[in-house]
């Protein structure tokens, strides 16, 4: 072996080898953290609204105000009139339900930032879910014990599929389930 | 185009052909086959030219930049954006859920009862209402595809005042008030509002108070197409006021003359949906026989078992035949033929007349021996072209014959207003130039382009000091106003109508007005209320509600009261009381005097304008979905253009796309020429519709301007046909666009065999009674597998569609287009094979270009078990699913384009470009547009392969409505949107594998067959072969 080829292979081949392998892994590290998928965002909300409080400890049942879960695609967030059904009366003092109050007296929707989110060529459909028996927090996590909303899980599509593929394992508490259709117009159309 | 020219000695091989260069095997044409697809379909694609006018400098500088600011600008998270909820949200709204809404349909003077779908309050389709007694859940394409005319870029947004020339926009306010200032100084001259017919009876009180209130006002009403020629026959010879209602399925026999029935003329959505009744598959023996006499080559025309080649100037020679052998020999007696009448029709010999025309003699005499043996169960159809003679000699050809039996008297056609004769016409226009007349007011009226041109409207119009014109889009007759105030599409309107004898419907809006646009029956009414400053969009609703609860409430005896019966009636959309038509039946003979036929030598050319089956009279002309609509015939889109037969053309010596100069009297005219069989001799029929000004950028490319050879009629001669019409050839070409001949396969070497390869298969009905089995003989052999069967669910889809139904109308394409966002792409990307319709209706023609037998076949993804496209995908983009279907996921979609390649049907469509952007510089990319979307369906963008999906969406609102109610999924769940509009009820759709669903039998039907079978990738599709009804056992 020459000298020439060895001193090649050190101050040439070498570094370049070990600069890709490092930037591979990095970047590959960098893309794969559960952050990249969402995992953990809990953006501050216009209104510091407690799920820990209402559904928690008042435990008033998740579909009072996201209603249309039961028949429809979407869980819906709740228009400010259905806060108002009780703070039109209920604390009405503190300085978020001032907040609540004026948001809606000026007829201005309330800008929640958007936590869970399915990319829009993916049609999930939440009324199908909800009516073969899977509780929210399958998917959400333990909103009741949340005092500021995040995300628990991922919502790739690897999530959809490791449960529609594996029901009886994820959903212990559903005896008779099936699995889910893995089909791609299932969701994708 | 052909190098050799169509002689006689190339003989027409008795197998299918699409055009005539396919038939007199033209070498181009024959080359272009051995190609999947048109070699200029991958032309005007290069990177550089289409793709991004970015440099590579730029390009880096920006990637740069981009990877600069990403850097900077990290986060552990992604933003998500906001999720907006209503304040106080609206009751009826359930997000993701539609809402349905009845009304009624004003895009032409049938007024069909509509459904529309709303999603989150925008309308996103609309539907034909289930509950509406006359078109009973179905619409036309125009109907369908009117809801882009809602989002459309180009309507008008605000008033407009013309100033020096110039449009300026104006507020609503100061308009009302100069109007109403120059209107209240009328004092005796004349206002003239100019209206189409209208059928609404609240319209009808508005204009007499209108009238009321200003003496000197006068209504004027017109339409280019009205049924006033039959009207007026009718009266002559039984004295009403109206052609009655045919009872077309209890018609054994159907004699068309020169009439389109199943096309444009009358309410076709019923008609086709009578007509169908009597081509029940389950019930052969029943099936009606349709006999068509033209000379244009129409809708009903290629649905006819015998076809007749007529000029519409021989047809009275020809009825008057036909009453002559009826009576004379086949001694039928009526009392209603006296002396006068036998010597006038003694002259006409059927056999003369065969031998003069051309006409097989044997042939009509099967026509003439099934007229009589039907006699009470056959009806002669006598079109709305046809002068007025010719309309007496029908009604007493169906009074010898007793066929007066299938007139309705149950009901008839009811119009609120009366048209203006021809003479008022000429007194208005006439008053105009000298100038009595104050203002004029074009009620939602294009005169401009539609009145004739020896009117010479648009000249006297220019004299008037004010013309308004309330008018949705732009259009001539508001280019040449003064005041353009835009007025509520049909979906942001109230209103009423009533069409049919006691048929009353309502018209709701289901969107608030998008613009600044008023309703016009609200702008008039404004403009007479006590104070015009203070206009509320209430205004017409409560004028119209006081209009019901005086006049329509009382006519039924409800019991509830007004404010209940509303809410009821707006709910159903329609009401019906029990009123009575009045009808009398007795045939006055002395109608048939002065009927005298001219002698014709057939040498003159004549020359037919038809309505757009698209466009109408031209009020859809900017609707983009409908201009690319392909001709239910031809498969033309973008374009009108002069249909003439073979024989004229050489006698022209003109191929397709040449020019020829049509002239009569002082007008004269350039038109394309297109060759379509079956077009009688020296005869040319063209659409009108076309060639608009000032309307829009859509309106405007497309096709030549014919309304010039409208004339003025007098209700005895048609102004729809010019007589004596010279003919010649002119230099130059002008290329039609047809989306027949695209995507040949090569069938070079089963060319000899063509009707083996299966794609129609056809019988007659004599020979299905003789032998139910006979589709299938000889064909039993089973193919072998390449690949495993699949293991399907529960549920397998599958549709069937029944050629013997199936008239070609198009309207379920348009449904299709409405409910699955199908771009418009223009005509330059439809010539190159680039249209992106998921459902197309073939047109194959059998025979001689003469006497061509037509054939049409709805294709579109065939859902094949063993799809040839899965296989050859290389990124599986397309998949099989466990109910049958054949996947389509544009995620995964690189677009290679191999599975297009591969597909037998030729029923995948690639996007080329992102075609909202790429047509017409964004025109339907604008925001107004994507409001119409549907949301449940991917708007797909450049490089992707689509095609039919089976309307997934709809499988899946059916599964998710199973899974709420905890029930199983049954296959008559669902239905798609073909199927939905198909007024003949032709597509049918349902699970396979359900032996109780009716979907079963039409699957499992002995004339059931699938296109190229031999292939044996198991169609989920299913044809019933299509029975001739002729008097032969052979096809």
């Amino acid at each position: 072996m020459s000298k020439q080829f060895l001193d090649y292979l050190l101050r040439v081949r070498l570094p370049l080898v070990l600069f890709v392998v490092v930037a591979a892994f990095s970047i590959t590290y960098f893309v794969s953290r559960a952050e990249r998928d969402g995992v953990g965002y809990s953006p501050v909300q216009p209104i510091k609204f407690s799920h820990l409080l209402h559904a928690g400890t008042l435990k008033i049942d998740c579909q009072y105000c996201h209603t249309s879960v039961e028949s429809s695609r979407h869980a819906s967030i709740p228009a400010a009139s259905i806060c108002m059904n009780c703070h039109t009366i209920a604390r009405k003092d503190r300085p978020e339900i001032i907040k609540l109050t004026k948001y809606f007296k000026e007829g201005i929707p309330i800008p929640w930032k958007r936590i869970h989110k399915v990319p829009d060529y993916a049609y999930f459909n939440h009324s199908v879910h909800v009516n073969k028996g899977i509780q929210c927090v399958s998917c959400h996590g333990d909103i009741p014990q949340m005092e500021v909303v995040g995300q628990m899980n991922s919502f790739v599509m690897k999530a959809c599929l490791d449960c529609h593929r594996n029901a009886q394992a994820k959903l212990p508490y559903l005896k008779q389930v099936k699995n889910g259709p893995d089909n791609c117009w299932a969701c994708h159309r | 185009m052909a190098d050799k020219n169509f002689s006689q000695n190339d003989k027409p091989e008795a197998n299918y052909w699409r055009s005539f260069e396919e038939l007199y095997a033209d070498q181009k044409t024959l080359e272009a086959k051995k190609h999947e697809f048109s070699e200029s379909v991958t032309d005007d694609f290069s990177v550089d030219k289409n793709l991004s006018g970015i440099s590579r400098r730029k390009f880096i500088a920006l990637l740069s930049a981009s990877a600069a600011l990403a850097g900077a600008g990290c986060s552990d998270y992604r933003d998500k954006g906001e999720v907006i909820p209503y304040n106080v949200k609206p009751e009826e709204v359930t997000l993701g859920k539609p809402n349905y809404y009845a009304s009624t349909c004003n895009g032409c003077v049938q007024n069909c009862g509509i459904l529309i779908k709303t999603r989150e309050g925008r309308p996103i389709k609309i539907d034909g209402n289930p509950d509406h007694p006359v078109n009973k859940g179905k619409i036309c394409a125009k109907g369908e595809a009117s809801i882009l005319n809602l989002y459309d870029p180009s309507r008008l947004q605000f008033p407009l005042v013309k100033q020096g020339g110039i449009f300026d926009k104006a507020s609503w306010e100061s308009v009302d008030s100069q109007i109403k200032n120059i209107m209240d100084s009328a004092a005796g001259e004349e206002i003239a509002v100019v209206t189409h017919r209208f059928n609404s009876p609240t319209s009808k009180r508005l204009f007499e108070e209108f009238k009321f209130k200003y003496p000197s006002a006068k209504i004027y009403s017109y339409d280019v197409f009205h049924n006033e020629i039959k009207n007026y026959a009718w009266k002559k010879c039984y004295g009403g006021d109206v052609f009655p209602l045919i009872k077309w399925n209890e018609a054994n026999i159907i004699l068309s003359l020169e009439g389109d029935f199943l096309g444009v003329e009358g309410n076709v959505i019923e008609q086709m949906r009578l007509f169908s009744d009597r081509k029940n598959v389950n019930d052969v023996k029943s099936f009606n026989r349709l006999y068509v006499a033209e000379g244009s080559m129409s809708l009903t025309g290629m649905n006819a078992d015998y076809r007749f080649r007529v000029r519409p100037d021989n047809q009275l020679a020809f009825v008057l035949s036909l009453l002559n052998e009826l009576i004379s020999k086949k001694n039928i007696s009526s009392n209603a033929v006296d002396v006068n009448i036998k010597n006038i029709i003694s002259s006409f010999s059927l056999k003369d007349f065969a031998s003069q025309n051309g006409i097989d003699y044997k042939k009509l005499s099967l026509l003439v021996n099934d007229l009589a043996a039907n006699r009470g169960s056959a009806i002669v159809y006598g079109g709305r072209a046809l002068d007025e003679q010719t309309q007496v000699a029908v009604n007493l050809l169906n009074e010898v014959l007793g066929n007066t039996k299938l007139y309705r008297t149950d009901a008839i056609d009811i119009s609120q207003s009366i048209y203006s004769s021809s003479e008022e016409l000429k007194t208005l226009v006439s008053s105009m130039k000298n100038g009595t007349v104050k203002a004029v007011i074009h009620f939602d009226t294009n005169p401009v382009y539609h009145l004739p041109q020896d009117l010479q409207y648009e000249k006297a119009l220019g004299k008037v000091s004010t013309v308004i014109t309330l008018s949705e889009s732009e259009n001539e007759t508001a280019f040449a106003s003064n005041y353009v105030l835009p007025v509520n599409h049909t979906l942001e309107s109230w209103g009423d109508y009533n069409v049919r004898t006691g048929v009353y419907s309502l018209q709701q809006p289901v969107i608030s007005p998008i613009y600044s646009t008023r309703q016009k029956e609200a702008i008039l009414l404004n403009w007479f209320s006590d104070d015009p400053k203070n206009y509320s969009e209430k205004i017409y609703l409560d004028y119209l509600k006081k209009n019901w609860l005086e006049n329509i409430f009382p006519k039924i005896s409800s019991p509830f009261t007004f404010e209940k019966f509303w809410v009821g009636a707006l709910h159903d959309g329609v009401i019906t009381t029990k009123e009575a038509a009045d009808l009398n039946l007795s045939f006055s003979s002395s109608s048939f005097k002065g009927i005298n036929p001219a002698k014709n030598s057939n040498k003159n050319f004549i020359v037919l304008i038809t309505e757009s089956y698209r466009l109408g009279d031209g009020r859809y002309a900017n609707n983009g979905w409908l201009q690319e609509l392909p001709h239910p015939v031809s498969k033309v889109t973008w374009d009108n253009y002069a249909a003439i037969s073979e024989k004229s053309a050489k006698a022209l010596s003109v191929k397709n796309n040449d020019l020829i100069e049509v002239k009569a009297g002082n007008k004269k005219m350039t038109l394309p020429v297109i060759l379509q069989p079956g077009v009688a001799d020296n005869f040319i029929s063209i659409e009108t519709g076309y060639g608009r000004k000032n309307s829009g950028v859509i309106a405007e490319e497309a096709g030549i301007n014919v309304q010039p050879f409208y004339s003025i009629s007098d209700n005895s001669n048609s102004p729809w046909m010019v007589t004596n019409a010279s003919v010649s050839k002119v230099n130059g070409s002008y290329k039609v666009i047809s989306t027949q001949d695209h995507q040949n396969f090569d069938d070079t070497l089963t060319k000899d065999a063509h009707l083996k390869r299966d794609i129609i298969q056809e019988g007659t009905v004599l020979q299905f009674i003789k032998d139910p089995e006979f589709l299938h003989k000889g064909k039993d052999h089973k193919l072998p597998n390449m690949y495993d069967d699949f293991v399907y669910n529960d549920v397998k889809w599958g549709m069937s569609i029944d050629l013997n139904r199936c008239i070609g109308c198009g309207n379920c394409v348009a449904s299709c287009n409405v409910e699955n966002n199908i771009p418009v792409v223009g005509k330059d990307q439809v010539a190159m094979g680039r249209e992106m319709m998921w459902l197309r209706i073939d047109r194959y023609y059998s025979g001689t270009p003469e006497e061509p037998k037509a054939a049409v076949q709805p294709m579109l993804c065939q859902h094949c078990d063993q799809a040839p496209c899965e296989n050859v995908c290389p990124v599986a983009a397309t998949q099989h699913s466990p109910d049958g279907l054949n996947q389509m996921v544009y995620n995964r979609c690189v677009g290679t384009r191999y599975c297009s390649n591969n597909c037998p049907f030729k029923v995948r469509r690639f996007n080329f470009f992102n075609f909202r952007d790429h047509y017409a510089d964004g025109y339907y990319l604008q925001d107004s547009v994507s409001l119409m979307h549907n949301p449940e369906v991917t708007v797909r963008s450049r490089g992707v392969m689509e095609k039919c999906s089976f309307c997934i969406q709809r499988i899946m609102d059916a599964r998710e409505e199973a899974i709420r109610k905890n029930q199983p999924l049954k296959g008559s769940d669902v239905r798609t949107a073909c199927q939905n509009s198909c007024g003949t009820e032709a597509i049918k759709f349902g699970n396979i594998k359900d032996p109780k669903g009716e979907f079963y039998q039409y699957r499992n039907h002995k004339l059931g067959y699938y296109v190229l079978e031999e292939l044996n990738v198991k169609p989920n599709v299913t044809y019933l072969a299509k029975l001739r009804n002729t008097h032969s056992e052979e096809v």
